[in-house]
C-alpha cells in the first residue's frame, strides 16, 4: 500500500486505529442515512425526489433528506487529527520513530501524508456506502438523482472544512502534552468555531467586505485551507524541536506558554463580546485572563500550593 | 568505525542533568557506565538517541553527526525500558516495526531466540514480567544487528541462569568486532567480568572513564593493620578508602607506584595482603563520599 519504509512504517502503527475512525464514521453515516430514509417513509407527500433540484446548482447542497457530505466524515478528520499526533505521543511510538534514522521532518510529512490518504480514501468508501444505501433503500415512489455540480461542491466545501478541522486537531496534539487536557482544549475550541463562523459570515457579508452569500462558503473554505496549511507548516518547524522530557506537561513547547495564552485571551475576549458594549468586554477579558493564567501555569500554582500547605504543616 | 560523544549537555527543569559528556566507543568494545542513582545515565542515552535534544554536543558516527545524517542512527539501538511503545503489542508483531528501521533485522533469530527462552510469541508485551520485558528487549537488541548497542540495567530483574545467559551472548555478539555495547547497570560484579571500560559518571559530568585491563595493570587493592590509628601521609595522598573496620583498612591505590610500595612497607604494617580488585572498588573509592566512607583525616 505504501512504498517507502517509513510510510509503512507509520501506516503499520496506526491502520487499527484508521480502521476504528473509519469505523465510527461509518457507522454513524449509515445510522443517519437509514433515520433519513425511515423519515423519508413516513412523509404523507406521495412521489418525493430524496435530492432536490438544487444539486443541479454549484452551491453546498442542503436538504432535509439528503446530506452530499456526511458530519461524520468532518469528524473522523478531527478524530484522525488528534490519533496520529498524540497516540505516538501517549504510547511512547515517538521515541522510536525519533531514533529510527529518518529525519523528524520527514517524519512529520509521512504521517501528514497517511493520516490524510487514509481519511481521503475511507471518505470515499464512507460516501460510496452512503449513496449506495440511499439508492438500494428509497423507498417505492421516491427518487434519487444526483448531479454533478452540487455533489462536487458539498466535497469540495466538506473536505475543505474536514481537513482544517483535522489541522486544529492535529497542531494541537503537536503542542499539548496531556490526554485529558488536550481533549477538553480542542473540544472547547471546536465547539467556539460555532460562534465564530456566525460572527466570521456576519462582518464577511457586512458593509466593509461586501461577500454575497453565495460566495460566503467559498470564502469559509478558502479560510479552511489557508489556516490548515498555516498551522501544517508551522507544525512542520515545531516539531523537529519537540523533546520528549516534556511529554505529559500540558505544553510540550514550554516556549508556547506566553503566545498561547495572548491568543487564548484575545481570542475568548472577542469571541464573548463581538458587537457588545465595553463592560461586557472588560468582564470577558478578565475572565479570559484569569482562566487562562490558571489554566497554562496551573501545575505551577499547583507546586505552590502544596508548598505552601506543606511549609504551614511544618510550622504546625 | 566509532562513535563519537562530544560535549553532550541536557537541563531539564532547570536542573543541568548531564554536562559536557565526551567519550568514544568502537565496535568489538563493551562500556560500562555506572553512576548513582540519578546522575544521568539514562539522560544520557535518551539524548544520545535523540529523544531529547540536548542544549549543547553532539554524536557522531563515523565523523557524520546523526542530527545532520539521520540514516546513521540505524547503526544505534536502544530500547527505554521506562517508555516505549512495545506495550501494546504481541511478541510476533514487533518484527514489523523494527525490520522497517533497521535493514539487517534478522527475524529467523528473533523467533529462534524467542523460542529459546520459551517466551510464547503470542503474549503480549505488556502481560510479561519485569524479566522477560527484559529478556526481549535483549533479543531486539541482537537481532536487530546494530552496530551500537546501548543496553539499560540489562540484568535488571533477571534470575542468575538467565544473566549468565545475557553475558554470554553479549561477549559472543562482540566476539567479531562487528558490534559494541554500551551497558548501564548497577551490578557492578556483571559489568566487572564483561567490560572493557567503564564511564563513571558523578555529579552530571563524566569524571572517569576507565580502561580496565589498564587500571588492574596500575592499580591495587590493599587491606592493611597498621600499628597506630594515625592514617600515614602516604596513603592520605595516594590511596582511596574502602572500609575501615579498627585498625584493619582496605584501600584503593589507582596509581601504584614502587615509591608507594616501599613508603608502606616502611611503616611496617602488621598485615599488608592485596585483594582483588574489583569494580565495585573502584566505584566505591570514587563515590567514597557519597556512600559515607569518610577518609579519617
Amino acid at each position: 500500500m505504501f512504498n517507502n519504509k517509513l510510510d509503512r512504517l507509520i501506516w503499520r502503527r496506526h491502520r487499527k486505529m484508521m480502521a476504528v475512525i473509519g469505523g465510527i464514521a461509518l457507522l454513524g453515516t449509515v445510522m443517519m442515512t437509514l433515520i433519513l430514509l425511515h423519515t423519508l417513509k413516513q412523509d404523507p407527500e406521495p412521489n418525493i425526489h430524496i435530492v432536490t433540484a438544487s444539486i443541479r446548482k454549484w452551491q453546498v447542497y442542503k436538504g432535509n433528506y439528503f446530506s452530499a457530505y456526511s458530519w461524520w466524515l468532518i469528524f473522523a478528520f478531527w478524530l484522525g487529527g488528534l490519533e496520529i499526533m498524540h497516540l505516538d505521543l501517549r504510547d511512547h511510538f515517538n521515541e522510536f520513530l525519533f531514533s529510527s534514522g529518518f529525519s523528524r521532518l520527514k517524519v512529520y510529512w509521512a504521517k501528514l501524508r497517511i493520516a490524510l490518504s487514509a481519511l481521503l480514501g475511507m471518505s470515499v468508501v464512507i460516501l460510496a456506502i452512503q449513496y449506495l444505501l440511499y439508492w438500494l433503500s428509497k423507498p417505492n415512489g421516491t427518487t434519487f438523482t444526483l448531479a454533478w455540480p452540487g455533489l462536487i461542491t458539498s466535497w469540495a466545501m466538506g473536505l475543505a472544512f474536514s481537513i482544517g478541522m483535522f489541522s486544529l486537531s492535529w497542531f494541537a496534539a503537536l503542542i499539548v502534552g496531556q490526554t485529558g487536557s488536550l481533549i477538553v482544549t480542542i473540544s472547547g475550541f471546536t465547539l467556539s468555531l460555532v460562534g465564530l463562523s456566525g460572527i466570521g459570515g456576519s462582518i464577511l457579508s457586512g458593509p466593509w467586505f461586501k461577500v454575497s452569500q453565495a460566495a460566503l462558503p467559498w470564502v469559509g473554505a478558502g479560510v479552511w485551507l489557508v489556516t490548515a496549511v498555516i498551522l501544517f507548516i508551522w507544525g512542520a518547524v515545531l516539531y523537529p524541536h519537540l523533546s520528549l522530557e516534556h511529554n505529559g506537561e500540558y505544553l510540550l513547547f514550554p516556549r508556547l506558554r506566553v503566545p498561547v495564552y495572548i491568543v487564548f485571551v484575545v481570542y475568548v475576549t472577542w469571541l464573548y463580546s463581538f458587537d457588545s458594549d465595553g463592560v461586557t468586554m472588560a468582564g470577558a477579558f478578565i475572565l479570559a485572563a484569569l482562566f487562562g493564567y490558571g489554566w497554562l501555569w496551573r501545575p505551577r500554582l499547583g507546586e505552590k500550593w502544596h508548598q505552601w500547605r506543606e511549609s504551614k504543616q511544618a510550622e504546625e | 568505525m566509532t562513535l563519537n560523544v562530544a560535549g553532550l549537555s541536557k537541563e531539564i527543569g532547570g536542573r543541568q542533568i548531564i554536562q559536557d559528556i565526551t567519550f568514544e566507543w568502537a565496535p568489538g568494545e563493551i562500556l560500562g557506565l555506572v553512576g548513582r542513582n540519578g546522575v544521568g545515565k539514562t539522560t544520557l542515552f535518551r539524548s544520545m538517541m535523540n529523544h531529547y535534544i540536548p542544549e549543547a554536543g553532539n554524536v557522531t558516527v563515523d565523523g557524520q553527526n546523526i542530527q545532520q545524517v539521520p540514516s546513521r542512527q540505524q547503526q544505534l539501538f536502544f530500547i527505554d525500558t521506562q517508555y516505549n511503545f512495545l506495550n501494546n503489542y504481541r511478541l510476533w508483531e514487533l518484527p514489523d516495526f523494527f525490520m522497517a528501521v533497521y535493514p539487517r533485522f534478522d527475524e529467523q533469530r528473533f523467533t529462534a531466540l524467542l523460542a529459546e527462552f520459551k517466551l510464547d510469541r503470542n503474549s503480549q508485551y505488556r502481560r510479561l514480567s519485569k524479566g522477560m520485558r527484559a529478556l526481549v528487549n535483549l533479543v531486539l537488541a541482537l537481532t536487530s544487528n546494530a552496530t551500537y548497542i546501548i543496553l539499560d540495567e540489562p540484568f535488571d530483574g533477571l534470575d542468575v541462569i538467565i544473566r549468565e545467559n545475557i553475558a554470554s551472548m553479549v561477549i559472543d555478539e562482540v566476539a567479531d568486532q562487528q558490534k559494541g555495547f554500551l551497558i548501564s547497570s548497577h551490578d557492578l560484579n556483571e559489568l566487572d567480568g564483561l567490560s572493557d571500560r567503564v564511564l563513571l559518571l558523578k555529579d552530571s559530568k563524566l569524571v572517569h572513564d576507565y580502561n580496565l585491563e589498564d587500571i588492574r595493570a596500575k592499580a591495587k587493592k590493599i587491606q592493611l593493620v597498621l600499628n597506630d590509628r594515625v592514617i600515614p601521609a602516604v596513603l592520605k595522598e595516594h590511596s582511596q578508602l574502602i572500609r575501615v573496620s579498627g585498625r584493619v583498612l582496605v584501600v584503593v591505590i589507582t596509581n601504584y607506584t614502587p615509591e608507594i610500595d616501599r613508603a608502606l612497607k616502611d611503616l611496617k604494617p602488621v598485615l599488608f595482603e592485596e585483594l582483588p580488585l574489583t569494580l565495585e572498588d573502584l566505584f566505591r573509592a570514587n563515590l567514597a563520599h557519597e556512600t559515607g566512607y569518610q577518609m579519617m583525616k
